[in-house]
């Protein structure tokens, strides 16, 4: 038992997960989605904003990190542009700005909303936490241009804004640095209210950031993008993951399983 | 099916990545290859793009002279792929971008990272988890402290010690967990696009 347990070809649990996880993107099956307090704690801060309110959205997320976060950030964009909030969208990570260009598309061909007066991109800027420092004290110092190279003194949105007291709430979307723990440096002696989203790894890791308070809410990696959907009644993509998501866990706990029977088999037969 | 170049392009550099799990092969090499390129092409387009905006374009439109200064700072970093005895030069601005570096998470990182960390677990002991809190938090520092032998010195912190690093062992398999639940995601999304932007079967 514990040989064959032990030489099962790893392509067979790749396959058998494939599988597992296609299916229910295909056919939902409709697993409840419950709400965690970190999503309910980002919701309640969203939803208190006012029409004209101005947020800052930092995009610091690759393509590589986009699919566990990336949904995070449409979900947000989505609910603010329905509340008539308006967006300042900067990045401090290089691949950053097409990422957030991929969000604001939409409402570039339409559906009521004027790039400059609704939204900006803001594009890029070097310098990681430096960087942040300065967006901080003189946001249009730190971005002479926008993404489309537009003097951003001449946008709209940015003639409201100097430094970031003048914003509602700042949001970062991070994969690693910059990060959570440099816009909370960072914000220190400001009055926004911080939120975070994070890929699943950096979720436990920011969790310290949350039960001190000095952000008011966290949102970690694809779950919480559905339990954001499910909690402002947007149901998108990372919701109709979540079937696939929750059976995907368990192939791989039967796998863990499976692989501590075979090794316990194997030590109590006398096999290293 | 979308048959678009750049969807059907990005459905297939998909399956070339995970085509690695059967075996490496070519298709996943080029897969590869082009990710490194692009990425690297992509990061020197957008730190020129950078420089061009902060300091070169305001140096010579507006006469912001005392950009020449940073913009010489930046020249000086690239001094280390000299031959013979220059490389020294590119200490100069490393060194002030350590500084800066330093000084600015430092000034913050009293506050935001030691001071509300430590008022962050004084709390009551009225719950479960402000117990497990303050209960973790001890342990964990008692296991890093290395001023004194586990078995000797000072009283409980043997046990101290020992239940760090159940702690920690739980924190391990949460981060575990975590990294498998986001590898997951990850699938999805391209199962995603594969299936449903590509070949438009969801």
């Amino acid at each position: 038992m514990e040989k064959f347990l032990a030489s099962i070809d790893r392509r067979y649990i790749y396959i058998v997960l494939l599988l597992v996880v296609l299916f229910p993107l295909i056919r939902p099956i409709g697993l409840p989605i419950s709400i965690s307090s970190w999503t309910e704690s980002f919701y309640a801060v969203i939803d208190q904003l006012q029409a004209g309110d101005i947020v800052v959205m930092s995009i610091d997320y690759s393509p590589s990190g986009g699919p566990d976060v990336g949904p995070q950030a449409v979900a947000i964009f989505d609910h603010l542009m329905a509340k008539n909030v308006k967006v300042i969208g900067v990045s401090f990570l290089a691949e950053g700005p097409p990422q957030l260009q991929q969000i604001i598309n939409p409402y570039m061909e339409g559906r009521g909303k004027t790039y400059g007066v609704d939204f900006v991109n803001l594009g890029y800027a070097a310098g990681l936490e430096t960087a942040i420092a300065a967006f901080n004290a003189d946001m249009k110092r730190a971005f002479p241009v926008d993404f489309f190279n537009t003097p951003t003194n001449t946008i709209p949105l940015m003639q409201s804004v100097t430094d970031a007291n003048d914003v509602k709430v700042v949001m970062n979307f991070a994969t690693g640095i910059p990060g959570p723990a440099e816009w909370v440096r960072q914000l220190a002696g400001f009055s926004p209210d911080i939120l975070i989203g994070v890929v699943t790894v950096m979720g436990p890791q920011t969790e310290p950031y949350y039960q001190s308070g000095q952000i008011k809410g966290l949102l970690s990696g694809l779950r919480s993008a559905a339990e954001y959907e499910v909690r402002a009644g947007m149901p998108g993509s990372a919701a109709a993951g979540m079937d696939a998501q929750s059976l995907g866990h368990v192939v791989i706990i039967l796998a863990m399983a499976l692989g501590n029977l075979a090794y316990f088999l194997g030590r109590k037969g006398g096999a290293k | 099916m979308n048959l678009s170049v750049g969807i059907t392009l990005a459905a297939i550099m998909t399956i070339a990545c995970y085509s690695y799990l059967w075996r490496e092969n070519t298709l996943y090499r080029i897969a590869e290859h082009l990710f490194v390129g692009l990425g690297a092409g992509y990061s020197i387009a957008m730190g020129w793009n950078n420089v061009k905006t902060n300091a070169i374009n305001p140096l010579l439109n507006d006469g912001q002279y005392i950009l020449i200064v940073p913009l010489l700072l930046g020249a000086l970093l690239f001094t280390r792929f000299l031959p013979g005895s220059n490389k020294w030069l590119a200490r100069i601005p490393m060194a002030f971008l350590v500084g800066t570096g330093i000084a600015l998470s430092a000034r913050a990182a009293v506050l935001a990272e030691f001071v509300q960390q430590i008022r962050a677990t004084i709390i009551p002991l009225n719950s479960v988890n402000n117990i497990l809190i303050v209960v973790g938090t001890i342990g964990v520092l008692a296991y890093f402290f290395f001023s004194s032998k586990f078995t000797e010195g000072i009283p409980g912190l043997k046990y101290g010690a020992l239940v760090g690093r159940y702690v920690m062992m739980a924190a391990f398999g949460a981060a575990f967990g975590n990294g498998v639940m986001g590898r997951i995601s990850l699938l999805i999304s391209r199962l995603q696009f594969i299936f449903g932007s590509w070949l438009g079967l969801m």
